[in-house]
């Protein structure tokens, strides 16, 4: 049986779509077959083939903080998350560093970048357009101070979200995580699946006519709770969350493998991390969209995976509902699935009509596709699947009794970091980095970028075939993440290929290709949208390219929470590892500077007119791109097939105080939390730390939260400590900068970056620089930042 | 418009809008093979492109038909009104 300390119940439910603008309302309607599908009454349909859309229809959206700060989205999601809290009996957190908040979203901030693009380039919808703004803002309106991230993972991003909750409550980071997703219906998503032909003019229809998808919108939250903490508190328990599996395709940037076998193996890790049979499930809420490519690749999965063990599985969509809220989709349906299972009620997929039912039957045999009404049935599990683009697929499993959850099994294994790939405005591999920093190369102007050229497609092979497809994003991504791979000596093979993971962390994510996107359908209407470009606006494709490229089929997830998100993808890849789910994880971190994200920098008034440097008080920093890929992986594995060890990955750790999205001052004393947690994390005192790798980045106001914070931690030993910056040489890379601080400190203890420039700051706070010799190094912190206050810090050693 | 004319408007859209190196692109080359390597996606955009500058709508046009610049202008040079 799981043991008590690795448990994780569901305490509180909340849910805003268009069949309800609450739980109740929802589940009631459901109960009665209600669909929310209409004619969308919100865009623009001129020439479109296909006008219809779920909608929500709530006018209490604006009655929380500040509603002019924030995107539809967290609109939505604050409203749920809200509810949910109501539910489990919680209020406001005091920003306990034990409160988490994880979020899914697929187009986040979309409508903001439509109103900036259609409405003047107001500044003031700058900070609302990344999807990172969601879980931000969710933490600030209850003030949750624990780990807060959102997965950029896209129609999959709900599910990945509960299932990264539960694995940091396992994990013994997070007492209660507030998790879910949120999107909302706007145009780039609707002009999107019509260029691809992927919307069904007459509403969706799962399993059955499978002509395409009706878009929807909204967004759900499960509150989930270690059992020890919601029993101590004698909390409301709707049911537990037991095991959950995420795979890769590794097939195609839109649609899913035919032969459904990836998700198969999503599956069966979500049955076997749960410690049940796959005929303890009674129900399964499928993906469902209603496109012939997924209902197909589902039930060919179904059929293999559950024939033998299970051949009467209830099945259903309730997407006929609901519509395919993308990022919430999973969170939804997880509120939906967790309700069936509590009340013994399998939802039905709706509108199938006798000789529907008769066609049915050909395809999925004596499987049990629910039709039309609910269906009473004793249920013990329930699993819920979504898949995405990029070709992600996750399965979670919803359980009333405790299972026994495989979880933090490789605990005790050290992590050896075996690789590294560098793209940056120096250059496109480590050694161009390295000969970089020996030369003293600094930036050229206040906005740089990386540039990918066919001879990095040549040197690594990758055919023109393939590189065509690829955005910037993509380009940088799939350049590190290749160089890392080769770097690591790692060959991806069909033996090993399900063995490997990849972690994205990216700050702002598809926001320059979603407004390219945006530009294009202003100018042609909602009909002139292109399915080429329309792939690139989700935050996941870059590591969706990447995986196709590599052949990397394990776990593959993109949070996106700011620059830290590119350190937060090592300690996520460590608990991985530690978790038993993956041998090896390549942790990126990645953003792209387009010339709209140098635009959005000047007019948040952060963008420096010149070059400047770390810690030189100046009212702005060097705007800068890049991607940076590490290769982790259990020290076991990496003896055993001899690659070369730079360092340990040994420890890693979060914080927050909340302030709002977009603005860090105020919160500095999250940094010494992040820092203090890290180095317990690693085993690890302040005083065996031998140099720090930062964030500074020239702007006064957060290089001094950085200086005060180090003072405060380190006290008298900071005057002699080391202090490394990687933005002098590559600007505000943002989550590319957070990971090649790591990747430096990697150098540094492999003994590949002999000699380097180091910071320090004097007890008066003046700071000097000299290039110091690390070759004594033993233990170094990284440490980065995001906007809303919170702030990570990972430990790498000899 | 001239046979001619309508090849070079494809190749310039394969390469503006599809990535597809003009250097190892020729009217002949076939554009679903491992080369250059179109799939479902591209395919959509093709269509949309030859509607709006042609107006020949290739949609459920049978595949071969779309093998390569020299068979999608023998189409459009068919089709056009």
């Amino acid at each position: 049986m799981t043991p008590n300390n690795r448990r994780c119940v569901v305490s509180g439910l909340g849910v805003i779509c268009a069949v309800g603008n609450n739980v109740e309302e929802t589940w009631k309607n459901a109960l009665n077959s209600v669909s929310g599908i209409h004619k969308t009454t919100s865009l623009d349909t001129k020439n479109c083939y296909a006008d219809l859309a779920a909608e929500v229809n709530c006018d209490t959206l604006d009655q929380i903080e500040s509603p002019d700060e924030k995107d539809r989205a967290s609109k939505l999601c604050i409203k749920a998350a809200k509810e949910a809290l109501n539910d489990a009996g919680l209020g406001d957190f005091a920003d306990s560093s034990r409160v988490s908040v994880i979020i899914g979203s697929c187009v986040g901030g979309v409508l903001s970048i439509e109103k900036y693009h259609c409405d003047g380039k107001d500044a003031n919808e700058i900070p609302k357009m990344p999807i990172a703004a969601i879980a931000s803002q969710v933490a600030e309106s209850c003030h949750a101070g624990g780990i807060v991230t959102n997965v950029g993972n896209a129609c999959a991003a709900g599910t990945i979200s509960i299932a990264v909750a539960c694995d940091l409550i396992r994990a013994g980071k997070a007492d209660v995580v507030i998790a879910g997703g949120s999107d909302s219906f706007a145009s780039v998503p609707y002009s999107g699946f019509l260029s691809l032909h992927a919307l069904d003019e007459n509403g969706c229809s799962p399993f059955n006519h499978c002509n395409g998808i009706t878009l929807g919108e909204g967004a759900g939250i499960v509150i989930v709770e270690s059992l020890e903490h919601a029993e101590k508190r004698n909390a409301k328990r709707y049911c537990e969350i037991l095991g959950a599996g995420v795979t890769s395709d590794a097939h195609h940037i839109t649609a899913p493998r035919e032969d459904g076998i990836c998700l198969l193996e999503a599956m069966d890790r979500a049955v076997k991390n749960s410690g049940i049979k796959k005929s303890d499930i009674g129900y399964l809420n499928a993906h469902g969209t209603g496109t012939g490519k997924n209902d197909n690749a589902e039930i060919n999965a179904f059929h293999k995976f559950f024939d033998e063990e299970n051949p009467t599985l209830s099945v259903s969509s309730t997407k006929v509902m609901t519509g395919h809220c993308l990022g919430a989709a999973g969170a939804i349906e997880a509120v939906f699935s967790i309700k069936a299972l509590t009340t013994n009620t399998v939802l039905p997929t709706l509108h199938y009509s006798a000789e529907d039912s008769e066609a049915l039957k050909a395809k999925v045999g004596q499987m049990d596709y629910v039709q039309n009404t609910p269906r009473a049935k004793e249920l013990e599990c329930v699993m819920s699947n979504n898949v995405a683009f990029g070709g992600t697929n996750a399965s979670i499993v919803f359980s009333k009794k405790p299972g026994d959850v495989q979880s933090q099994v490789a605990k005790d294994k050290k992590i050896a970091v075996t690789g590294v790939g560098i793209v940056s405005p120096l250059g496109n591999s480590k050694e161009a980095y390295l000969e970089s920093v020996k030369n003293g190369k600094l930036p050229e102007s206040a906005s740089i970028c990386s540039t990918v050229t066919n001879d990095d497609y040549k040197e690594l092979g990758i055919k023109m075939a393939f590189y065509r497809k690829l955005d910037n994003l993509g380009q940088l991504q799939t350049v590190s993440g290749m160089r890392a791979l080769k770097d690591a000596n790692l060959t991806v093979t069909e033996d090993n290929a399900k063995q490997i993971g990849i972690i994205v962390g990216t700050s702002e994510g598809g926001l320059g290709a979603t407004y390219d996107f945006q530009e294009l359908i202003t100018k042609e209407g909602n009909a002139g949208g292109s399915a080429f470009k329309f792939p690139h606006t989700v935050y996941n494709a870059a590591g969706g390219y990447l995986s196709i490229l590599s052949g990397i089929k394990g776990y593959g997830v993109t949070i996106t929470t700011g620059p830290l998100s590119g350190l937060d993808s090592i300690g996520y890849s460590m608990n991985v590892i530690h978790d038993g789910q993956e041998q090896v994880m390549m942790a990126t971190g990645t953003d792209e500077n387009l010339p709209i994200i140098t635009e959005f920098c000047q007019k948040l008034n952060v963008a420096a007119d010149k070059v400047v440097e770390p810690y030189s008080n100046s009212n702005g920093f060097v705007v800068g791109d890049g991607s940076i890929s590490i290769i982790i992986e259990n020290e076991d594995y990496a003896k055993a097939r001899g690659a070369k060890v730079y360092c340990y990955a040994l420890g890693y750790g979060n914080g927050r105080k909340n302030v709002k999205f977009g603005h860090v001052s105020g919160s500095g004393e999250a940094l010494d939390i992040a820092i203090n947690a890290a180095l317990k994390d690693a085993g690890v005192s302040i005083d065996e730390i031998d140099a720090v790798c930062g964030f500074a980045n020239g702007l006064k106001k957060l290089d001094d939260i950085e200086k005060s914070a180090y003072a405060r931690v380190f006290g008298d030993k900071l005057a002699g400590l080391p202090l490394f910056q990687v933005k002098e040489r590559v600007g505000e890379g943002r989550a590319a900068s957070a990971a090649l601080a790591a990747a430096e400190a990697a150098l540094m203890l492999g003994g590949e970056l002999a000699e380097e420039n180091a910071y320090f700051v004097a007890n008066d706070g003046s700071v000097s620089k000299k290039k110091v010799s690390t070759a004594g190094f033993k233990k170094i912190l990284v440490t980065s930042f995001a906007t809303g206050g919170s702030y990570n810090a990972v430990v790498l050693g000899k | 418009m001239a046979n001619e004319e309508i090849k070079s408007k494809l190749k310039a859209f394969f390469m503006s809008d599809l990535g597809v190196d003009g250097d190892v692109l020729n009217y002949d080359t076939p554009l679903f093979g491992e080369e250059i390597g179109l799939d479902s996606v591209d395919s959509l955009e093709i269509i949309s492109f030859v509607d709006d500058n042609f107006g020949v709508s290739m949609t459920g046009v049978a595949k071969e038909n779309f093998q390569s610049i020299d068979t999608i202008a023998a189409f459009i040079e068919k089709n056009k009104a």
